[in-house]
């Protein structure tokens, strides 16, 4: 999985692209855990993930309740698989998707 | 830290480099030096070789001609009834001649061109006492040109010539007197003579004038060829240095006979023989060290460092997880050692490895045994009812999983059913998930409906959730004398029900969020009725999500196919063809996450 970041002041866009499972989704983790300081909008591009797990999920739960303190966490272009992920556990009434 | 490093190869052969280069430039300077010196003394002793030849021609020359006057004189007095001073100076002057001296048997002078010398001993002068030779055996004698013993400032060449009467005969004469006899012979012997190739042979006589020379410069004072010979300054016989003709030469003189005999030889000639001798043994010396720098280069080359990269080779497997990679270097004893250090450390390492792994696989097998022995796992659970028909399996891709089901009676008429995913798999996903089951099922148990133990144990279990683990579930309760099912989805893939025309659809509910997600979740209630006969089966995405060595998902499709196939087995069945087709789909590929299902038929209570 590649994470390419781009700040623009306090906004933080990550772009994820390839698989967020078990195996990638701490390298997200940690990613997030140091660059969120400061940071009051957190933008995830979602155009170029194949597949979310269970795992990824986690990260993007803790990033929500993280972003929850101190702004706003937007997930978009997210595609047909991942939106019924997203529907079939609730994230969907959790998340901000765009 | 921002030094670049080198290879062991590359700085041994800078430093190589270096000190070949050092001992080649101290060889030759050495050499260059040596060499100069040798030179020197090459030319001096050419110089004075060349020299000395010429000496003993002149000598023998000039010998020769007084010799053979002598002669022609004795012969005249052997046949002069007297000798007489009278005839003495005839004889002078018809042989052209300085002075005649005849000597009695006593060696004293009895007549003689000079009145002076009569009644003279010539015992008596060191010079003169040399002709004693004469009287005592000697037919002929010859001196060299001379200071002669009565007057130092007459410089004389004599020779003298037993006589039959008795005594011999002195004849002696200047040396312009024998030069006019013998230069042209000097001439010849030195106008063609080298010293070396560029060098060569001048003559002067006392006035500086010279007599031969090979440039033809004959009767010219020395000066014409630059050379000017301070005689206080440079002795005879020892060389200098001076321009003549233009050149730069190794010089040297020495009287003779009256005549001065200059050799000269250029000193680019002498450098010559240097130059070469150090040129050849430079090329020498560069093949040399050449093939001395490669040999040593190669050596190091073949015998360390490329040893080195064995060792490394062998080393980076290991790191790479291949213990049983063995470090064979076996070259040198160093090597050797190496190797045997590495390997026994290797299979330290691969001891306590094992060691650690046997304890870590006995304790997950025990956490194992607990996790499943937590679960439902006699089937079937209530063998003397009729009414309804459960089965459930887990297969976890760990020792350990995050997945379970559990079903049970809350009360008399109602079974509690339920099939739930932990995030993540392994251990941390095994802890959470007996807490989740502990709690959803005390809770249950309580009484509560199904919605409320849901939004109850999200509260219980987001307390010191720092870990952010979450659950899904999907709970059943199900009314055993209707077939009523009241459920709650937990963020839950939805189960799948079968009808009456054996097809199965997915029982589709709005789902709520995970449980330990988020606090304050309050979750809704649904309602199923099942008729008899009717199926509902629940299971987790590992059933789904199951892949191949193609990278293929199994996906709903089949699912639903093994299904409908099935649809009028028992739940047993139904769960073991499930999880039979999910293999055969799997092939030899790894199970990635845990796959459960839980089965549930309604037979209703005419059955009972």
């Amino acid at each position: 999985m590649n994470i390419n970041k781009t700040v623009n002041a306090t906004e933080l866009t990550v772009a994820l692209e390839g698989r967020l499972d078990t195996a990638t989704a701490p390298a997200l983790e940690a990613e997030l855990n140091q660059s969120l300081a400061g940071i009051t909008k957190l933008v995830l591009d979602f155009s170029a993930l194949e597949y979310l797990s269970s795992a990824g999920l986690r990260v993007l739960l803790s990033a929500q309740k993280a972003m929850n303190k101190q702004g706003e966490m937007i997930v978009k272009n997210v595609n047909e698989t991942i939106s019924e992920i997203f529907e079939v556990t609730g994230f969907c009434d959790v998340l901000t998707i765009e | 830290m921002n030094k670049k490093k080198q290879n062991i190869s590359a700085a041994f052969r800078r430093w190589l480099l270096v000190l070949v280069v050092i001992a080649f430039l101290a060889t030759t300077a050495f050499l260059w030096v040596s060499q100069t010196k040798i030179s020197q003394n090459n030319a001096v002793s050419l110089l004075k070789l060349n020299i000395s030849d010429v000496r003993e021609d002149i000598i023998d020359a000039s010998d020769e001609n007084l010799l053979k006057l002598t002669h022609q004189i004795a012969d005249d007095l052997n046949n002069a009834p007297a000798i007489t001073s009278d005839l003495l100076k005839e004889l002078t002057a018809k042989y052209d001649v300085t002075e005649i001296n005849h000597i009695n048997a006593d060696g004293i002078i009895v007549a003689s061109t000079y009145p002076d010398f009569l009644n003279y001993d010539m015992r008596s002068g060191e010079q003169s006492a040399e002709f004693a030779v004469l009287l005592s055996g000697e037919t002929e004698y010859i001196q060299s040109y001379q200071p002669v013993s009565y007057d130092a400032s007459i410089y004389r060449k004599y020779g003298g010539v037993t006589l039959e009467g008795g005594g011999f005969v002195q004849v002696g004469y200047g040396a312009q007197r024998f030069q006019k006899d013998i230069d042209e012979f000097v001439v010849g012997v030195t106008r063609n003579r080298h010293v070396g190739e560029g060098g060569s042979i001048i003559i002067v006589d006392e006035n500086w004038n010279i007599v031969s020379d090979r440039y033809g410069n004959e009767g010219k004072n020395l000066d014409v060829t630059g050379l000017w010979i301070d005689t206080a300054e440079t002795a005879e016989n020892q060389a200098f240095v001076a321009e003549v003709y233009g050149k730069t030469c190794y010089c040297m003189h020495q009287v003779t006979e009256g005549y001065r005999i200059v050799a000269v030889m250029p000193r680019s000639e002498a450098a010559l023989s240097r130059n070469v001798s150090v040129g050849v043994t430079t090329i020498m010396q560069i093949i040399v060290f050449a093939a001395l720098f490669i040999l040593i280069f190669v050596l190091v080359k073949k015998l360390v460092v490329d040893n080195i990269y064995k060792v490394n080779d062998s080393l980076s497997s290991i790191t790479q997880g291949n213990l049983d990679t063995v470090v064979d270097v076996r070259s040198h004893t160093e090597f050797d050692a190496l190797s045997d250090d590495i390997n026994s450390t290797v299979n330290t390492l691969k001891k306590y490895i094992s060691e650690a792994e046997a304890r870590i696989d006995a304790e997950l097998a025990f956490a194992k045994a607990i996790q499943h022995s937590a679960l439902p796992s006699v089937f079937p659970p209530y063998p003397n009812r009729k009414d309804f028909d459960i089965s459930a399996t887990m297969h976890t891709a760990k020792e350990v999983g995050g997945d379970f089901y559990d079903f049970y009676f809350v009360d008399d008429d109602t079974l509690a059913f339920l099939v739930a995913d932990v995030s993540g798999k392994g251990i941390p996903a095994a802890m959470f998930m007996m807490t989740s089951k502990a709690l959803l099922k005390s809770y249950a148990e309580s009484g509560m409906s199904v919605e409320e133990v849901f939004t109850v144990a999200n509260e219980k279990l987001c307390e010191g959730n720092d870990a952010g683990m979450f659950v899904t579930a999907w709970m059943g309760l199900l009314n055993t004398k209707t077939g009523l099912i009241t459920f709650a989805n937990a963020g839950h893939n939805p189960p799948l029900v079968k009808h009456a025309d054996s097809s199965f659809t997915y029982l589709k509910s709005k789902p709520g969020f995970v449980l330990a997600g988020m606090e304050g979740i309050r979750y809704r209630k649904n309602e199923y009725q099942l008729n008899k006969g009717d199926v509902i089966y629940l299971y987790t995405d590992g059933v789904t999500e199951a892949t191949n060595e193609n990278n293929e998902l199994y996906g709903e499709s089949r699912l639903l196919d093994v299904l409908c196939a099935n649809a009028g087995c028992d739940t047993q069945t139904i769960c073991d063809a499930v999880k039979a087709d999910v293999d055969l789909f799997v092939g030899e590929a790894p199970q990635f996450d845990d796959i459960t299902m839980l089965c549930l038929r309604f037979n209703g209570e005419d059955d009972k």
